[in-house]
């Protein structure tokens, strides 16, 4: 355990460390500022403006961080193998795979806490200056989603964990991640749209077939966006928020561990 | 009892689809306590292979190695070895006392005794006085002295260092050479590469000659001095071997 | 070797049950929250949703201001949207909508001009009863389509069934009943048209509309004040004037009020108040 979490602790102090995470901080600051400014341009509905606005910048940042700096953070141990400092120690590769993914994970958990309390500011200036009354807005709801803005974040982290466990160089390992959040964010709505429309476009069988592996084999993301339920206050169910945090503790370990096993036979020559 | 055991081990790299590469052919060596053994040979001989099966950082094709009488599988005895890779590379970003925090803690040391044991490595290695500063400002030179203090820091009773002198300054050199022989003093056992021969030839109790992934001779150095300059042994191993390749 | 590889296989095997078990909890759990959302959506919106990944919302402020932003360039040089135009303003609220089935922008500028600018009411009514689906517990949606049946296509049974829908609603003004009962009595209509537009004023900022209704209701209540002259010369006289001009000539009323669309007042044949600006 002391090894998994000083792996996990010197990868996060790296990662924060980075100068890119400042770059980042400051394109989330400008947009929370464009969004004040932005939110007075709508008439009536500027609360859910501002909410939208709010909530996509902490995940565009989020999502920045973990493609520039937590891929890099693999990226730099595998190619200019900084992982000799590591694995020649006590730790095994498991815990070292794990500390990583540890160490992403707080990351992403710092950047999210950090920007998602930022956020309320333009949410609460917009509340402030142009609240509608018949507009519904919880500060409950608008939390909850920005936990869920990092519990998907952990998710990718796991996805980025997982390719750089096998593959030979940073780069695939990020074209591999933002493929799989790309995918993983649209499944549900293709299976939905050809749910939807069977009588009036012809999909193949094979199409459908190849959407519904995809649907079991990458993360649903989007089941961890709750933006649109923050902007408008609507209600979530608890069933909802057990059974979406569980599959993604679930998706998570499956992604880890497989990535251990490809990890456990790498050579580093 | 042998400290470090290799026992007939072949290292094939695969280069390309069903061609490889034979990197280490049937090595067997024995390096006792207490020793320091210089492990000599060209470029792409097979040195940093032979090391870097040590530690289990690559697996051999056959044969097997061991430390201390267990397979360099086994994470236990990584807490008695101290390593040191070829031009080593550390994160960017942390500065010399997280990096030796975190090498003290993952060998298992109390926090107490990493703080004594990093301000005395780093007045030995020079670079106390740069603690603070982030590696991504340090000189080729400072980086292999952190990696240095980074495989002394948890007290090893094996030390691997892998061309601990290239990229060095002459001061630096002899640096390191004291602490080569310090750590002998101490009663370490050392194994190090290097294709500088005067400073094996000045530190080493035994040489061993490693050629197109053979080890062609072992010589012992201290108890049957060198009736010939070591340069003219190697060049002749060298060549009789068949040269280097490439 | 094979020892090391209990634990991962025994963690993997739970992990793909419990996996497997939770997507299709989660994937219900989806359903009931997307039908919320809604589902079910006609091309460009599907396209639209699909492309918009996680930033949906984000995509209907952009297509929303885009639509906006072209109107109001229009506007601005004073040019009139033609049909193709108002279609496509009217296609990209419904989209904008898809995207985000709350987003009362959209709907209220939608509903708005295409009601009152366009005279595409039923386009108007569509969108506001997507909004009245979807923000269900917004009293105005409704109010706002009771106008539209009453006041565009004089059909009082469905004007009064949308007001009471919406005083059903939390918030609503305790108006709302009474003006719905008042709708079955056909010779109020001018007066209640007065009474929805005042109320309808009482919830706006944005000055366009602001300015919209206030001259509508100008109108409306010279048409009133007409109407009444009217009553009371049939009181008087116990017949119809044929003119208006008969009002001041019998000394009813001072002068004839004027019409902020510009047109004159006139006496229609079946004996209502009409001006020759037809209020456009």
């Amino acid at each position: 355990m002391t090894a998994v979490w000083s792996v996990a602790l010197i990868t996060f102090k790296e990662g924060i460390k980075n100068r890119i995470i400042f770059g980042i901080f400051i394109i989330a600051l400008l947009l929370f500022a464009a969004t004040t400014i932005l939110t007075t341009l709508f008439m009536r509905d500027i609360v859910k403006v501002a909410v939208d606005l709010s909530l996509s910048t902490v995940s565009f940042a989020g999502l920045l961080t973990l493609l520039f700096i937590g891929v890099n953070l693999f990226g730099k141990d595998l190619d200019k193998r900084t992982i000799y400092m590591v694995i020649s120690r006590p730790v095994s590769r498991s815990q070292y795979l794990i500390g990583k993914f540890l160490g992403i994970v707080l990351l992403s958990f710092v950047v999210v806490a950090f920007l998602g309390i930022l956020s309320a500011i333009p949410v609460i200036l917009s509340k402030r200056f142009y609240y509608y009354p018949e507009a519904r807005f919880d500060w409950w709801i608008y939390f909850i989603a920005v936990i869920y803005i990092f519990i998907k974040l952990a998710i990718v982290s796991a996805i980025i964990t997982l390719f750089a466990s096998f593959t030979s160089n940073s780069f695939i390992a990020l074209v591999l991640s933002l493929v799989a959040y790309i995918i993983g964010q649209s499944t549900e709505s293709v299976r939905g749209l050809l749910a939807s429309q069977v009588e009036k476009i012809d999909v193949s069988p094979i199409l459908s077939y190849m959407v519904e592996i995809a649907y079991y084999v990458f993360p649903n993301i989007s089941a961890f966006d709750l933006k649109t339920q923050a902007a408008h206050g609507l209600s979530i169910n608890p069933s909802y928020i057990i059974w979406t945090a569980l599959y993604a503790i679930f998706y998570m370990t499956i992604a880890v561990v497989i990535g251990t096993l490809a990890f456990k036979r790498r050579e580093f020559p | 009892m042998a400290i470090i055991s290799f026992n007939n081990i072949t290292k094939n790299y695969k280069t390309g689809f069903r061609k490889k590469k034979t990197a280490l052919r049937d090595f067997s060596l024995d390096i006792h306590e207490g020793e320091v053994f210089g492990f000599l040979g060209p470029n792409g001989a097979g040195k940093s292979t032979a090391i870097k099966l040590l530690l289990n950082l690559i697996f051999p094709t056959t044969g097997k190695a061991e430390i201390l009488g267990r397979r360099v599988a086994d994470r236990e005895i990584k807490k008695l070895i101290g390593y040191l890779p070829e031009n080593p590379y550390f994160y960017d970003y942390l500065n010399p006392i997280e990096l030796l925090s975190f090498a003290g803690k993952t060998s298992g040391m109390d926090s107490l005794k990493i703080r004594k044991k990093t301000e005395s490595l780093l007045n030995t290695v020079g670079l106390w006085s740069e603690r603070k500063r982030a590696i991504r400002s340090y000189s080729k030179g400072m980086v292999q002295r952190v990696g240095l203090a980074l495989a002394l820091i948890h007290d090893p009773k094996v030390v691997i260092l892998d061309e601990p002198m290239t990229g060095l300054d002459p001061i630096g050199r002899k640096q390191v050479i004291d602490l080569i022989l310090k750590l002998k003093s101490e009663g370490k056992t050392v194994f190090f590469s290097s294709h500088i021969l005067e400073d094996i030839e000045r530190v080493c109790d035994r040489i061993g000659i490693l050629v197109n992934g053979r080890l062609v001779r072992i010589m012992d150095i201290k108890s049957e001095s060198l009736t010939r300059p070591l340069e003219e042994i190697f060049i002749e191993e060298v060549e009789k071997a068949g040269g280097a390749r490439e | 070797m094979q020892r090391s590889l209990i634990i991962p296989i025994f963690a993997i095997s739970l992990a793909l049950i419990g996996s497997a078990f939770t997507i299709d909890k989660v994937s219900s759990e989806r359903t009931e929250l997307r039908q919320k959302e809604g589902v079910g959506l006609i091309m460009p919106s599907a396209v639209a949703q699909i492309i918009a990944l996680e930033f949906k919302g984000l995509f209907a402020d952009i297509v929303f201001s885009r639509a906006m932003t072209y109107y109001g360039g229009k506007l601005i040089r004073k040019e009139e949207p033609t049909d193709e135009e108002w279609n496509w303003i009217y296609r990209n609220m419904d989209v904008a909508t898809d995207l985000d089935h709350y987003f009362l922008d959209p709907y209220y500028f939608g509903a708005m001009n295409l009601a009152w600018g366009a005279n595409k009411v039923r386009e108007a009514n569509a969108l506001l009863e997507k909004a009245s689906q979807y923000r269900d517990w917004d009293w105005t949606i409704p109010f706002y389509l009771g106008f539209n049946h009453f006041y565009f296509f004089q059909d009082n049974e469905r004007a009064a069934f949308y007001l009471m829908k919406a005083a059903k609603r939390p918030g609503s003004i305790n108006l709302l009943p009474t003006l719905a009962a008042r709708l079955s009595y056909q010779g109020k209509k001018t007066e209640n048209a007065i009474i929805f537009l005042q109320e309808m004023l009482k919830k706006t900022e944005d000055k366009n509309v602001r300015w919209i209704y206030e001259r509508r209701l100008t109108a409306l209540k010279a048409i009133l004040f007409l109407e009444r002259a009217m009553a009371a010369y049939h009181e008087r006289f116990k017949k119809q004037p044929e003119k208006l001009d008969e009002l001041i000539a019998k000394g009813v009323i001072s002068e004839l009020p004027q019409d902020p669309y510009g047109g004159e007042f006139y006496i229609d044949k079946d004996g209502s108040i009409k001006t020759t600006s037809e209020m456009r």
